[in-house]
């Protein structure tokens, strides 16, 4: 159910105002600065799962592998969905996440983006929404297509707040928007400072947590200086009201998708996806956030693909999940149902990441410099290579847009077995965060990939 | 090890063959509960200062942390109901918001309901028995046999009953003396009974009753609590976080709660007078009092009143102060951090009454509750056992052990797996609720009305159905939604459910291998390593193969064999069930082979090969196991500590088993002494 009708909390309406002016370019000061610098102004993840076509467990070559190198390469057929769009990735061979811990999915899922064995650090999307991203109004953007579906363990989630600790994201397009932009009333009056009422609350609960926190000494001192750092993100956004940086009318196309009580209905997937593509879109093109997780459904899913309507996998009679169809067999063989579903899924992700591509394509940086895509980095990834033999070497990431200059794409680079860790370390200082090493494997930026 | 899943490590180097006496319980991998039996730990470390003040000794490594706990989205829900009387001011909007079973109509949450049916019929002389027979209870023909007594007033000279007779039309006739068939003479629609007599006609109609809503609820959209592998709850106190997310959706459930109960302000000690100074301290000490579970201090009262009197109107005052206490991270954790007693910390006693009330009911504690706890009654074991049992004694508690019972199962996503419209166009949502609510009400009754002992939950051979269920049983629907009902012989107890057949299955196929892992894991608590890489093939739907045939691949093939062999034998026992848990006699046009064995009961690998042919047989054989109710106590001891368990909780949980054991596998035996244990009641 939704919260009944309240008034809801005003200062998300100012950013929504259609075409209003202004704060805006001073708030957005530090963007700028970013961009000059040649340093990403945002990061987004965009992960799906099971794998794809890689090597067969017969030895065939990967179907989504680029062959070639540098410049001079071949799309994998997987990745064909990419058209144009592929001048503006950056592909790789060779880049392994090394032995994880017990389970190939979840282990995976796990190690994905904290580079850490049991997730067992922060992911990088966190650690970036906590330091590039602070100064925006929301630090992280989790959003899911059916992810929390059947109440998965937290090993299905991918975004790590502490060692060990992942979240899950938000599954509802329509509550996502709720909450980035209110109850917008096109044309209605836009508060210019923040409700007072607002303020006395935090500043009550920020009394409470600090008294709290003296009170206990070092009992539970992770878990309270999270909620800490949460309260401040909230206070800030309460107190900047009129601050805050404007855009042009938002608003959620709602076509297609599930009512309260079929939230999971597999034919709806398609719809919740692309709404929450284009919301997440939408919030960055507003200077809403910096930092963005785009969860498609989670490891080891029986998510009905075959009932994706206005695909090439729509079959209403036949049900294939895709991590049945993940296991096609021991070699690649068309004709095999099995098989030809998980190319048309392989395939269908990477179609979607494209029209993710598109729509920042599309978007013109709101200051300046650009498309969206080439001020942002972005990551396609998911948690195993070949869905069939489980391996994690010669791991499927694409890295896409040009990060303001920190990343040249249309290439294709070979690292040889390296740690994925080091491509992570590399989308940090990308996004001008010198981390310096990763992961479990402290591993350093990986060569190539910046510059 | 346990605790971190490090052990786990030695897996990956494994291959499934290598692991027959390998898989082992993660939480017995250290040392194990029930395999040492002498060396429990406690005789064995220092011996001073480790009783309470009961005396009653303490496991001396026993390690469970200080440590808060984040609301849990329903306990959020049921606290702020239960905080402020919440109703729902617009009744319901859709059937989501509705009692399984029942519909929104006109706003309204509305059950079908059969109203029981009476009989009345005037005696004569020399009768000494009347019966009812009819196709209702299948024409007994003496009371002995099932005959549904009437019984006698000598004032009117009638004989008299009140039954729950399905709805629909039913043919039945009066049996008097066990032996003489007549027509009731006080009912005029009769039909020919094939014997040249008459039969009664019985119609009996459904009405519409309406039911109350579901409460309001305030935390749908904060994200789902998240479950550390093998843990199976929502509870888990790690992993209760608050982000960002968190926060701002608590602060604008917060708003919401405050809205909600200022619209229908009974709660309230006391209406503003003058300056409404002095009800908003009343406010501050009495209802502060209920929000934080315990008593506020001078300062934090003066705080509260304060922010009553900050803003221009009493009613904008009590909104803000309700606010800034429902967002406190006061109100949001429960606090286990106790008052250093010796070397430990001892749990205080509203403390206690928290982990009491949100223990035994998933919500705040009542008055009474936090009176006890003021009275010092918390402080002792006895006085823990009369709160713990007063508490035993409320609605609230079926409910809550119904929640346990659905999480330690893992069922609740029967309310969204995927089924095959086109192969259960019936498997609609209401089936699914009524689905989890058969579980609940199963697991409630056991505790509560029957046996009270966990065996009872895998070889009850009733349930408790709505109309929906019924037809997926093959059974007549119940006079009441939810009425208890015998299950015919194929099903018995939690084996037999829905809830876990179907969740357990995939959209258009079984899935012995879900099925098994169910078996071995929920109810037996042997964790199984994940397949290794290049693990293979799952096989693929061929329409000429049985589900059993395709998956017995996993038995030929030696580097699967070596776990497969402890799963797929025991799911091919559930085979006769398809993957909405109907019964079949044929899968994919051939006989089903439902034979079945469990190779390894009390541990994998024990060298035990035990055979079953049903479900009911596979209940029987696991009723009879040690691992089980072990088990069963290792998941409650879970829930209790909002953690899993490490090898310093051995000794405790060595202690609760065996106490569990000893008391017959008594349910609430096990859930006193889990809350009541020395091992809960102290921190380090």
């Amino acid at each position: 159910m939704r919260l009944p009708a309240i008034s809801r909390r005003r200062f998300v309406s100012t950013v929504a105002g259609a075409g209003l002016a202004l704060p805006f370019f001073e708030l957005l000061q530090p963007g700028r600065a970013r961009a000059a610098n040649g340093v990403a102004e945002r990061f987004i993840v965009f992960y799906f799962p099971n794998g794809v076509v890689g090597p067969s467990q017969d030895g065939q070559p990967s179907q989504w592998h680029c062959t070639g190198g540098g410049t001079n390469f071949t799309l994998g057929p997987m990745l064909e969905p990419l058209g144009a769009l592929a001048d503006e990735c950056l592909f790789f061979n060779g880049l392994s996440m090394g032995p994880t811990d017990t389970g190939n999915h979840p282990g995976g899922a796990r190690k994905l983006l904290t580079g850490a064995d049991y997730g067992n650090s922060e992911s990088i999307d966190q650690l970036l929404a906590r330091t590039a991203g602070n100064d925006a109004p929301y630090r992280h953007l989790y959003l899911g297509a059916m992810a929390s579906q059947n109440n998965p363990s937290s090993d299905a989630f991918i975004s790590y707040v502490s060692p060990g600790n992942s979240i899950a994201p938000q599954d509802d397009p329509v509550a996502a928007f709720d909450l980035l932009f209110g109850d917008f009333m096109p044309g209605g009056g836009q508060p210019t400072g923040p409700d007072p009422k607002q303020v006395t609350v935090i500043d009550a609960v920020l009394d409470d947590m600090n008294r709290l926190r003296a009170q206990l000494g070092d009992v539970d001192k992770a878990k309270l200086d999270l909620h800490l750092e949460s309260l401040r993100e909230v206070e800030d956004r309460i107190k900047s009201v009129g601050e805050l940086p404007t855009c042009d009318s938002p608003g959620l196309d709602t076509t297609g998708l599930p009512g309260a009580g079929n939230q999971y209905d597999p034919t709806a997937f398609p719809a919740v996806l692309r709404a929450q593509i284009d919301l997440m879109v939408l919030a960055m093109s507003c200077g809403l956030s910096r930092v963005g997780v785009l969860q498609n459904s989670h490891h080891t899913s029986d998510l009905l693909m075959s009932q994706f309507p206005g695909t090439p996998m729509y079959d209403p009679g036949y049900d294939i999940r895709s991590h049945q169809a993940s296991h096609y067999g021991p070699s690649h063989a068309p004709g095999n149902v099995l098989y030809d579903a998980y190319v048309q899924q392989n395939q269908y992700w990477v179609s979607q990441f494209t029209y993710l591509l598109q729509r920042l394509v599309d978007t013109p940086d709101p200051l300046g410099g650009g498309s969206m895509l080439d001020t942002s980095v972005l990551l396609l990834c998911t948690e195993v290579c070949d869905g069939n033999t489980h391996m994690h070497d010669n791991m499927p990431f694409v890295l896409a847009g040009r990060g303001g200059g920190a990343i040249n794409p249309g290439r294709l680079l070979d690292f040889g077995g390296d740690r994925h860790a080091g491509l992570l370390a590399a989308i940090a200082h990308a996004m001008g965060e010198q981390v310096g090493g990763f992961g479990d494997t402290n591993s350093g930026p990986l060569p190539g990939v910046l510059g | 090890m346990a605790s971190t899943g490090g052990g786990s490590v030695l897996w990956v180097a494994m291959t499934c063959l290598a692991l027959a006496g390998g898989c082992r319980d993660r939480g017995e991998a250290g040392g194990g509960t029930d395999s040492d039996t002498d060396g429990t730990a406690s005789g064995d470390g220092p011996t001073d200062g480790d009783s309470d003040s009961d005396g009653v000794e303490l496991c001396p490594e026993s390690r469970a942390p200080r440590q808060l706990r984040l609301l849990t989205r329903r306990e959020y829900d049921a606290t702020v109901h239960d905080l402020f009387g919440l109703v729902d001011p617009e009744s319901c909007s859709e059937d989501a918001q509705c009692p399984a079973g029942a519909s929104c109509t006109s706003g309204a949450c509305m059950v079908q309901a059969v109203l029981p049916t009476s009989f009345e019929i005037p005696g004569q002389a020399g009768w000494t028995t009347v019966h009812l027979a009819g196709g209702f209870n299948n024409w007994p023909g003496t009371i002995a046999d099932g005959g549904w007594p009437l019984s006698y007033d000598a004032g009117s000279g009638t004989w008299s009953g009140t039954f729950d007779i399905p709805a629909g039309q039913h043919q039945y006739k009066l049996v008097i003396d066990d032996s003489q068939w007549i027509a009731d003479p006080t009912n005029p629609q009769t039909a020919d009974d094939g014997f040249g007599g008459s039969n009664s006609v019985l119609d009996v109609q459904t009405v519409s009753e309406e039911v109350p809503p579901h409460p309001l609820r305030f935390t749908d959209d904060l994200p789902l609590e998240s479950r550390p592998g093998g843990y199976a709850f929502d509870n888990n106190a790690g992993a209760g976080l608050v982000t960002s997310v968190h926060a701002d959706q608590l602060m604008r459930a917060a708003e919401a709660v405050a809205s909600v109960a200022l619209a229908e302000p009974a709660w309230m000690p006391c209406a503003p007078e003058g300056d409404g100074s002095a009800c908003a301290e009343q406010l501050a000490r009495e209802v502060g009092r209920r929000i934080f579970r315990r008593p506020l201090s001078d300062d934090e009262v003066s705080k509260v009143a304060d922010l009553v009197r900050g803003e221009p109107s009493f009613d904008e005052g009590v909104s803000v102060a309700l606010q800034s206490m429902l967002a406190s991270p006061y109100f949001l954790y429960r606090f286990e951090v106790g008052e250093a007693d010796g070397d430990r910390f001892r749990l205080t006693s509203y403390e206690m009454a928290a982990a009491l009330s949100y223990g035994l009911w998933g919500t705040t504690p009542d008055d009474a509750l936090l009176d006890a706890a003021a009275a010092g009654e918390l402080d002792t074991v006895d006085g823990l056992e009369i709160q713990v049992r007063r508490l035993l004694d409320d609605p609230r508690a079926r409910e809550l052990v119904g929640t346990f019972a659905v999480q330690w199962l893992g069922v609740e996503p029967i309310l969204t797996v995927d089924k095959n419209t086109g192969q259960f166009p019936g498997f609609d949502s209401a089936v699914r609720e009524a689905a989890l609510e058969e579980t609940k009400r199963l697991v409630a009754h056991v505790t509560f009305d029957g046996s009270g002992r966990y065996e009872e939950l895998l070889t009850a051979d009733y349930a408790f159905i709505d109309a929906g269920l019924a037809a997926l049983y093959g059974l007549p629907a119940p006079a009441q939604p939810f009425d208890q009902v015998a299950l015919p012989p194929e099903r018995a107890g939690l084996l037999g459910q829905i809830s876990m057949l179907g969740t357990e299955a995939y959209s258009d196929q079984t899935s012995p291998v879900r099925r098994g892992l169910f078996v071995r894991r929920a109810l037996l608590c042997q964790e199984l390593p994940p397949p290794p890489p290049n693990a293979g093939n799952v096989p693929e739907v061929d329409p000429t193969a049985t589900t059993r045939e395709r998956f017995e691949q996993h038995m030929d093939d030696p580097v699967c064999r070596g776990c497969h062999t402890y799963i797929d034998p025991v799911g091919f026992g559930f085979e006769h069930f398809d993957p909405v848990g109907a019964w079949r006699e044929q899968d994919a046009g051939q006989p089903v082979d439902a034979s079945a064995q469990l190779n390894g009961l009390e541990e994998l690998g024990d060298g035990q090969v035990v055979p079953f042919g049903s479900v009911p047989e596979l209940g029987a054989i696991l009723a009879g196991t040690q691992a089980a109710p072990d088990c069963f106590a290792r998941h409650y001891f879970r829930f209790t500590h909002g953690r899993l368990e490490t090898e310093a909780d051995d000794c405790a949980l060595q202690t609760l088993t065996e106490h569990f054991a000893e008391a017959e596998h008594d349910i609430v035996s096990l859930v006193i002494a889990t809350l009541t244990a020395p091992e809960f009641r102290y921190r380090q």
